[in-house]
């Protein structure tokens, strides 16, 4: 009863709309654009912040795309393939901007005890209530905020992980950063995320 | 005997089913006694999906129109 096609039916869809593309067929490569453009967008203007960056790296994306189908091989999905082009697109403009930078010490996280022992215990678990069909959209600002004032390699790996879903392997290639120090930096971005859902949860049961 | 912090550090290489044996039984021994860090753990695992939704964007009109006008203009120009 889904009004959502499984991943393999997308992924076949999209396979037929690539081979007609590669012989030259224009509406099957915007059958494709159609497809892909809002995750492409999204991708972008979550990493870039900038409407008009985001616009732009997603037409630059799409029109390499078209240049490069004859180079696309059809063993990898047409989906990850744009979405990794834009990903490095992404990137590179982000390298050309200044952007200020927020200090590491001052990534959010858990407290410890001088023993090691969490000092605050968390007030409730949310993590059942995070599986509404809903997210409420105050908590959903408030992730936003959490996830921007992160340090800009942080922010990167986060988004290209939990929310874009590249591999470890595809991060490190678009990044040039090592395996062990992406994941070392999605752990403390995830933990400064968890710390700010965290305070949004028990904001009313906390008394402030 | 793992402390809290030992147990946390460790929580995204167990996510990800990546420990050694020993580490592997140095935090189950921790979670089956400590209440807090197996709270903990749900809502690190819960973390990553809700910031996918949060984060979730969507394309505005006019800006996929432009998107479509200036490939076509791009794509004829070119064959
Ligand atoms: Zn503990």
């Amino acid at each position: 009863m889904s009004d959502e096609m499984s991943d393999e039916a997308v992924k076949e869809e999209d396979r037929q709309l690539v081979a007609r593309a590669q012989a030259g067929d224009i509406s099957a490569f915007e059958a494709l654009v159609e497809a892909h453009r809002d995750k492409v967008y999204g991708l972008t203007l979550r990493m870039t912040r900038s409407e008009a960056d985001a616009a732009e790296i997603t037409q630059d994306t799409f029109l390499s795309a078209y240049q490069h189908l004859k180079d696309f091989r059809g063993d990898a999905a047409f989906g990850s393939w744009v979405h990794r082009i834009a990903a490095n697109n992404a990137l590179m403009r982000l390298r050309h901007r200044r952007v200020v930078q927020a200090a590491e010490e001052e990534i959010q996280g858990p407290e410890f005890t001088e023993r090691g022992s969490l000092a605050e215990y968390p007030l409730q678990d949310w993590s059942r209530s995070a599986e509404g069909k809903i997210l409420d959209a105050e908590l959903g600002r408030a992730i936003q905020g959490a996830a921007d004032r992160l340090p800009e390699g942080y922010r990167e790996v986060f988004l290209l992980k939990d929310v874009e879903g590249l591999s470890y392997e595809q991060i490190a290639e678009v990044t040039g950063d090592s395996i062990p120090a992406i994941k070392s930096r999605l752990h403390r971005a995830r933990l400064a995320l968890r710390e700010a859902i965290d305070q949004f949860y028990n904001q009313g049961s906390a008394g402030g | 005997m793992y402390t809290c912090k030992d147990a946390i550090n460790l929580l995204l290489n167990f996510l990800d089913g990546e420990m050694t044996p020993e580490e592997s039984r140095h935090l189950k021994e921790h979670l089956s006694g400590c209440a807090p860090c197996v709270d903990f753990l749900r809502t690190y695992k819960a973390t990553p999906g809700l910031c996918k939704r949060a984060m979730a964007q969507q394309m505005p009109k006019e800006v996929s129109a432009k998107l479509t006008e200036y490939l076509r203009a791009r794509i004829k120009s070119a064959s």
